[in-house]
């Protein structure tokens, strides 16, 4: 499957229409020109799906629920508080960190295309780059969480931010109650990725601890 | 321009199709072209996806619109010819490369940050606190000011420093470094009185999209 097409020039009707087919050809065609090496395209793979991820995001929470000086450089100066865990790389210059409270709800979205931010949670989901949150995020927000689950009381300021420059955004979420007692690593366990968008809230655990 | 991707306060456009735990890719290919995308290097693809024709712009997947723009800086780079991408094959007399990026390298390459942000001086024209309006502009090349915030007055929260206008048209392919600010906007003043009063809308400006108000 590496060279699906022979030597001669093709008719247009011939390149393969399947989106796999065709990026398989391009990466053989880019191999055979030493453009790129195959063992380190593995490498990217690997890392934004394995290791650049919202694990990162759920250490930088339960840090700042912990601890109030951490948590205090996290929303003066984000980009240098995630960057005392290790964190850093593309799309990572302006890291904006932004609080939910029980009075004050955030949002983040990318009306323009599809900016996230990936030292603390990877790569954004599919639905993030859905054409319907991108537009409807910043006109509905209430609207846009309730359908995703998450119903705000009107009492409660909505604050929607618009990636459009260099700023990325990262929601520390509330931290939920009856979890006075639980680690670090614990509480890193509860975050979802979801919270950290603004889209969901972390859950209260169930009785009898984290599972 | 005004274009597709400028999607901020459009309705109709579909289904979020949200699920939790969703992932960046769906697809085998969708990463591999991922990779294959920031291993060459070629720089950002935001212009070529935001000149994809309406219509197909909103057929496509989002990594089939990478695809696109991907093939078209390649070709207009000169990396590779059409000949090559539709035969599938190195023409024969070209020279073969060295990849830039190898395995040991792309782990480096990874935590690399970008510097955007100028350092340079340069006197802000808004301040803190002051009242501003997004200008009534209509550039038919790239912009990063959604059109929702045309005409519309804000508050700058915020001075984020010095970065490079990324308008070609406005600074005619000369960098145009100016202050980026953050900009609150009330949902009210965005949408009208029937938004909820408590909610607002927060964006980096350049200097450049901006008024006294």
């Amino acid at each position: 499957m590496s060279q699906p097409n022979s030597d001669h020039v093709q008719d247009h009707t011939d390149v393969p229409s399947d989106p796999a087919l065709r990026v398989k050809a391009l990466e053989s065609l880019l191999v055979e020109k030493g453009l790129v090496d195959p063992a380190a395209l593995d490498v990217l793979v690997d890392a934004f799906e394995n290791k650049v991820g919202p694990r990162n995001g759920t250490q930088v929470v339960a840090r700042a629920w912990v601890d109030s000086d951490y948590k205090q450089r996290l929303l003066d100066d984000g980009t240098t508080a995630i960057a005392e865990f290790g964190y850093s790389g593309g799309q990572g210059e302006k890291l904006t960190v932004v609080e939910n409270t029980s009075s004050v709800h955030n949002v983040i979205v990318c009306t323009l295309c599809s900016c996230y931010p990936w030292p603390v949670l990877g790569l954004p989901p599919v639905w993030y780059k859905s054409f319907a949150f991108r537009s409807r995020t910043v006109i509905d927000p209430r609207g846009v969480l309730s359908e995703m689950g998450l119903d705000l009381p009107t009492d409660v300021d909505v604050r929607v931010w618009d990636s459009n420059a260099a700023s990325r955004y990262f929601v520390l979420p509330e931290r939920p109650e009856g979890t006075e007692s639980l680690s670090e690593t614990d509480l890193a366990a509860l975050v979802t990725r979801d919270s950290m968008i603004g889209v969901a809230k972390v859950a209260v655990p169930s009785v009898g601890g984290v599972a | 321009m005004n274009g597709i991707h400028d999607m901020g306060g459009m309705q109709g456009l579909g289904e979020i199709g949200y699920r939790e735990n969703d992932t960046g890719f769906h697809e085998a290919w969708e990463a591999r072209l991922f990779a294959l995308v920031r291993a060459l290097r070629t720089g950002s693809l935001r212009t070529g996806i935001e000149g994809i024709p309406a219509p197909d712009y909103l057929r496509m997947g989002y990594y089939e619109r990478w695809y696109t723009a991907f093939v078209a800086r390649i070709i207009e780079r000169g990396i590779v010819t059409s000949a090559e991408l539709d035969s599938g094959r190195a023409e024969p007399a070209s020279a073969k490369a060295t990849p830039e990026l190898t395995p040991e390298t792309a782990s480096a390459y990874l935590s690399v940050t970008p510097k955007e942000e100028r350092d340079i001086e340069l006197a802000p024209q808004f301040r803190v606190g002051e009242s501003v309006a997004g200008r009534n502009m209509n550039p038919t090349t790239h912009t990063r000011m959604p059109r929702y915030t045309r005409g519309k007055t804000g508050i700058v929260e915020r001075d984020r420093g010095i970065f490079d206008l990324p308008d070609s048209e406005l600074s005619s392919g000369e960098p145009k470094p100016q202050h980026v600010y953050l900009v609150r906007f009330t949902g009210q003043e965005l949408w009208g009185d029937a938004a909820p009063a408590n909610d607002s809308v927060y964006i980096d400006m350049w200097e450049g999209y901006l008024e006294p108000a």
